[in-house]
C-alpha cells in the first residue's frame, strides 16, 4: 500500500531575503497575464449545450421515426392510432412512475366520444399532460422510462419566469418544444428509430460552436477520436 | 475483507451474555442488551484483540409504533489496527440510551441528531439539544408516524397567490400550507440553548449567511479578546430530510436526491449510494467491468473538480483572489466534459444501481485525456503561487492542529484524517469498483495542521489524475458493444432497470461507504422485507463529522483562524444537513 508523506522544507535565508517565494509566485501570474481570455461573453456568444444536455422537456410527435414496437404499445393501451403530427404519448404514465417527484405530472387519457360503429370506438386519446417544471430535477429518469420515446430532454435551459404558473407546461407547449428541438438538433441526438445515436459526440461539432468552445479550452480544443478500439472514426463535418 | 470475522465476534460471547451475532452477506452485526452496551463498546475499543478505536457512525432505526421496544440504536465502529468494521445494535428501552460521549467525543453530534430526529434521550449527554431543527420544534421528523410532507401549519403565500388572490385552479392551485418555520424568538432560544454557559459579554455570530462560511452554517464564538474560548455551530438551515425521502421512494429514484447533498461532488454521492444498494442486492461483483471503469474514472474526475473548487475558494478566503480564477478555469473544462457525458454539469445523476445509464459519447476519452495531461502542470503552477509563499505559510502552518487521537475520537475521515497521519482511505481499505486495479498512493501529513491539509489535498489532485490516466488506458481496450449496465440472468427474481421501475431490493442490511472528497460517505440501508422502497436509509456524512472537530480545533485560536480551519475542513452544507 503506497503511502506518501507530504511536507515541504521551511524557507531558507536566501529565499527570505530575496523574496524568492514572491518572485516565483509572480512568475505564474505574469505568465497568465499574457494568456488568452477564456470567458465566453454571454449573451453575445452563446455556447450550444451538449447533445445529451438535459434541459426543458418536450413531447415528440409521430413523424415516422418511431421504434418498431410503437404500434403494439398503442394497441396495448387502447389508444387511437395517431396520425402524423399527433403526439406519441400513450398516457401510460411510466414517466410519472419513474419520476422522483411524481406529483409534477398530471396525465389523463379520455375515451373518444364516437358512435359505436366508428372504428375508433372505445379507444382513448391523451387529454391532459401537464408538467410542473418548478418541481423538476432534470434527472432524466422520465425520458429513460418512456416506451415510445415520446418525452425527451431538449437543450433549452433558460426557463426563468415571473410566476410559478408559467413553469407548468401543457401538452401543446411540450409538443411545440419537441418539434422545434427535433428540427434544430434531432439528427445529432436520435437515430431513425428515435433511440440515442450511438455516435453522439461529447460536444457539438459545428464550426461556430467549436470556435466558442475553443476559448473555454484555452484556445486548444482537443481533437475528438473514437473511445474504444472497434469504434469507427467519425469524420468531423 | 473489511468486516470482523465471525470467530472473532463469537469470542465476545465469552465475556458478555446475551449477545446475538448475525451474519448477513459478510456484514456482521452484534446485538446486545442495553445494560451491557457501554461495557461491550469499551472492551471493543480498548481490548488489544479488537481495538475498534475509530467511531464511524451512530443512528437509530424506528421499528414503527407497533413494535415494542420501538427504537434500535446502531453503532458502526472501525478498527484501524485490523482494518475491520463492526456493527453493534441495541434496543432503546423507554426511548433512552446511555451516552457514548464518554468513549468517543465525536458521538456528541450523532446523538444530538438522534434526539432531534427520533426523540431518543441519552443519559449523561452534556448538552442534549436539537441538531438541525430549532429548539421549540415539537416533532421528531424521522419517526415513522411523522408524515412525509410534515404537519402543514404555516401559510406562505406564493407569488401566484399574491397575484391572483384566491382565484387558483387546477395545477396553479399550489398547496398553500407549508410546514412550520421558526420565528425569531425560536432562533434566539436555540442560540441560547446551544451555548448555555457563555463567559464573555458577547457571543460573536458568524453566518448563517456569510460568504466565508460557504453555505448556511451559523457559528457561535465565545471570545476572550480575539481568542475563541468556546464554539458551537448551528446547522440545519439546509436540512431537507433526505433520509426521510429515501424511505418513501424507489431505489433508482433516490439517486437524484443524493446529487443534492454534496452538490460539489455529486458523482461521488451517487457512487456511494449505488454501491451500497448493489452490495445489498449482492451484485456488486457482477457489474460489467466497463461500467466499473467508467464509474471509477468519473468519480476521480469529480474529486479533482471538488478539490479545485476547494482550492479556489480557500485561497480566495485567505486573500489570494487569482487562485480562484485559475482553478475555475480548469473546473470549467471538467464541467464541460461532464455535460457532454451525462447531460448535466452539476447534479449529474449518471450512475445507476447496476452500472451507468449510457455509454461514453464519442470523443469523451480524448477530451478527458487532453484535460488530464495539462492538469499536473497547472497544479504545479498553483503550488508555485502558494506553497512557499510566506503569507500563505504563516496563515496555515501550525494552525488548528488536529491530532491522531482526534481523528479516531471524532470519526474524521478523508483528507482531514490523512493530514493527521492516519492513512484512512476506503479506496484501499474497502475497495469498490476498480480501485483494486489502479495504482495510487495515499498522501498523509504528519502534523495535522491546516498546511498539511492543504498539501494532502494538492497531492490528492495529482494522485487522482494518475488514476484517471489508468482508467482511460483500460477503457480504450474495451469494445463499443461491451455492456455498461448489469443484465439480470433471471429478471423474474431480480429485476433491475435503468429507470428503476419495478425494481425490488431484498431484505437485509448493508453498510457501504466510499471515499469522497469530503470524507467517508456511508449508506446504511436496512430493509425489513424485500420491497421497492427501503425501510431505513442512514447517510453517514463525512462533512458532518468533519465539521464537528471545528468546535474543538478552534479553541484558543484567534478568530481569523476560523476561516482557515473551515476552509481546510471543507464541509458542504448540503451534505452536513442532508
Ligand atoms: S427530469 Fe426527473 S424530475 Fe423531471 S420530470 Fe423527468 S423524472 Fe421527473
Ligand atoms: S412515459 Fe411516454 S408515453 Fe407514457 S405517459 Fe409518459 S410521455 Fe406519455
Amino acid at each position: 500500500m503506497g503511502i506518501k508523506k507530504v511536507g515541504t522544507k521551511s524557507q531558507t535565508i536566501i529565499e527570505k531575503i530575496f523574496f524568492l517565494d514572491f518572485m516565483k509566485g509572480l512568475s505564474t501570474t505574469i505568465k497568465h497575464l499574457f494568456k488568452r481570455t477564456i470567458t465566453v461573453t454571454f449573451p453575445y456568444e452563446i455556447l450550444e449545450p451538449t447533445i445529451r444536455f438535459r434541459g426543458v422537456h418536450g413531447l415528440r410527435n409521430v413523424d415516422g421515426t418511431e421504434a418498431d414496437d410503437f404500434m403494439s404499445w398503442i394497441k396495448k393501451l387502447k389508444i387511437k392510432p395517431p396520425e402524423k403530427g399527433e403526439t406519441r404519448c400513450i398516457a401510460c404514465k411510466f414517466c410519472q412512475a419513474a419520476c422522483p417527484v411524481p406529483e409534477l405530472f398530471t396525465i389523463k387519457a379520455e375515451k373518444l366520444n364516437v358512435p359505436e360503429d366508428h372504428p375508433h370506438h372505445g379507444l382513448k386519446i391523451l387529454a391532459v399532460f401537464d408538467m410542473d417544471l418548478s418541481k423538476c430535477m432534470f434527472c432524466g429518469l422520465c425520458t429513460q422510462a418512456c416506451p415510445t420515446d415520446c418525452i425527451i430532454h431538449t437543450d433549452i435551459y433558460d426557463l426563468s419566469s415571473y410566476t410559478r404558473r408559467n413553469w407548468v407546461l401543457n401538452k401543446e407547449m411540450l409538443s411545440q418544444i419537441a418539434d422545434d428541438f427535433i428540427a434544430r438538433r434531432g439528427k445529432e441526438k436520435f437515430d431513425e428509430k428515435s433511440k440515442w445515436r450511438e455516435d453522439q459526440t461529447v460536444w457539438p461539432l459545428h464550426e461556430e460552436d467549436l470556435k466558442i468552445r475553443a476559448k473555454l479550452w484555452d484556445g486548444n480544443i482537443p481533437q475528438l477520436g473514437p473511445n474504444y478500439y472497434d469504434q469507427s472514426d467519425k469524420t468531423t463535418n | 475483507m473489511s468486516w470482523i470475522s465471525v470467530e472473532k465476534a463469537e469470542k465476545l460471547k465469552q465475556k458478555f451474555e446475551n449477545l446475538t451475532i448475525e451474519e448477513n452477506n459478510g456484514y456482521l452485526t452484534v446485538e446486545t442488551p442495553k445494560e451491557n452496551l457501554i461495557n461491550l463498546l469499551k472492551t471493543l475499543k480498548e481490548d488489544p484483540e479488537y481495538q475498534f478505536k475509530m467511531f464511524i457512525d451512530f443512528t437509530i432505526i424506528d421499528h414503527d409504533t407497533k413494535s415494542n421496544p420501538r427504537f434500535q440504536g446502531v453503532y458502526i465502529l472501525y478498527s484501524p489496527q485490523y482494518k475491520e468494521r463492526i456493527i453493534i445494535k441495541t434496543w432503546a428501552i423507554n426511548e433512552e440510551l446511555p451516552t457514548l460521549t464518554t468513549l468517543w467525543t465525536g458521538a456528541k453530534w450523532a446523538e444530538r441528531e438522534a434526539y432531534d430526529m427520533f426523540g431518543i434521550k441519552f443519559e449523561g449527554h452534556e448538552n442534549l439539544v436539537r441538531m438541525f431543527m430549532w429548539e421549540n420544534y415539537p416533532y421528531y421528523p424521522l419517526r415513522k408516524d411523522f408524515p412525509l410532507k410534515g404537519y402543514e401549519e404555516v401559510e406562505l403565500p406564493s407569488l401566484n397567490e399574491e397575484e391572483r388572490g384566491d382565484q387558483l385552479e387546477g395545477l396553479f392551485n399550489y398547496s398553500r400550507m407549508h410546514t412550520a418555520i421558526p420565528t425569531l424568538q425560536d432562533l434566539e432560544i436555540t442560540q441560547k440553548a446551544r451555548m448555555p454557559k457563555k463567559s464573555s459579554q458577547i457571543v460573536l455570530n458568524w453566518g448563517p449567511l456569510h460568504p466565508g462560511t460557504h453555505g448556511t452554517i451559523w457559528f457561535l464564538f465565545d471570545l476572550d479578546g480575539e481568542y475563541v474560548q468556546k464554539c458551537d455551530i448551528i446547522i440545519g438551515q439546509l436540512h431537507r430530510g433526505v433520509e426521510k425521502i429515501a424511505e418513501n421512494i424507489g431505489y433508482q429514484q433516490f439517486i437524484p436526491y443524493t446529487d443534492r447533498m454534496d452538490y460539489i461532488a455529486s458523482i461521488n454521492e451517487n457512487h456511494a449510494y449505488v454501491i451500497a444498494a448493489e452490495k445489498l442486492m449482492d451484485i456488486h461483483d457482477k457489474i460489467p467491468e466497463k461500467a466499473k471503469w467508467i464509474r471509477t474514472l468519473m468519480a476521480e474526475l469529480s474529486r479533482i473538480n471538488s478539490h479545485l473548487l476547494w482550492l479556489g475558494t480557500y485561497a480566495l478566503d485567505l486573500g489570494a483572489l487569482t487562485m480562484f480564477l485559475y482553478t475555475f478555469r480548469e473546473r470549467e473544462k471538467i464541467m464541460d466534459i461532464f455535460e457532454g457525458i451525462t447531460g448535466a454539469r452539476f447534479t449529474i445523476n449518471y450512475f445507476r444501481i447496476g452500472g451507468v445509464f449510457a455509454d461514453l459519447p464519442y470523443g469523451a476519452l480524448d477530451a478527458i485525456e487532453s484535460f488530464i495531461k495539462e492538469l499536473p502542470k497547472r497544479v504545479d503552477d498553483y503550488e508555485r503561487l502558494l506553497t512557499r509563499n510566506r503569507i500563505w505559510v504563516s496563515r496555515n502552518k501550525d494552525i488548528c492542529v488536529i491530532t491522531e487521537e482526534d481523528v479516531y475520537d471524532y470519526g474524521l475521515t478523508g483528507a482531514v484524517a490523512r493530514a493527521s497521519g492516519v492513512p484512512y482511505d476506503l479506496r484501499k481499505i474497502d475497495p469498490y469498483d476498480m480501485y483494486t486495479e489502479v495504482d495510487f498512493d495515499i498522501p498523509v501529513g504528519d502534523k495535522g495542521d491546516s498546511y498539511d491539509r492543504y498539501l494532502v489535498r494538492m497531492e490528492e489532485i495529482r494522485q487522482s489524475s494518475k488514476i484517471v490516466h489508468q482508467c482511460i488506458e483500460k477503457l480504450r481496450k474495451f469494445s463499443k458493444n461491451d455492456p455498461y449496465f448489469f443484465q439480470s440472468e433471471d429478471p423474474k427474481k431480480l429485476k433491475i432497470s435503468i429507470d428503476g421501475r419495478g425494481m425490488k431490493l431484498p431484505q437485509g442490511e448493508v453498510y457501504a461507504s466510499t471515499d469522497n472528497p469530503r470524507g467517508e460517505l456511508g449508506f446504511y440501508i436496512f430493509n425489513k422485507k424485500a420491497g421497492i422502497k427501503p425501510y431505513r436509509v442512514r447517510i453517514r456524512s463525512g462533512a458532518f463529522y468533519n465539521l464537528q472537530i471545528f468546535t474543538k480545533a478552534i479553541i484558543g485560536r484567534p478568530i481569523a483562524d476560523a476561516i482557515t480551519l473551515l476552509s481546510t475542513l471543507d464541509p458542504v452544507v448540503g451534505e452536513t444537513d442532508r
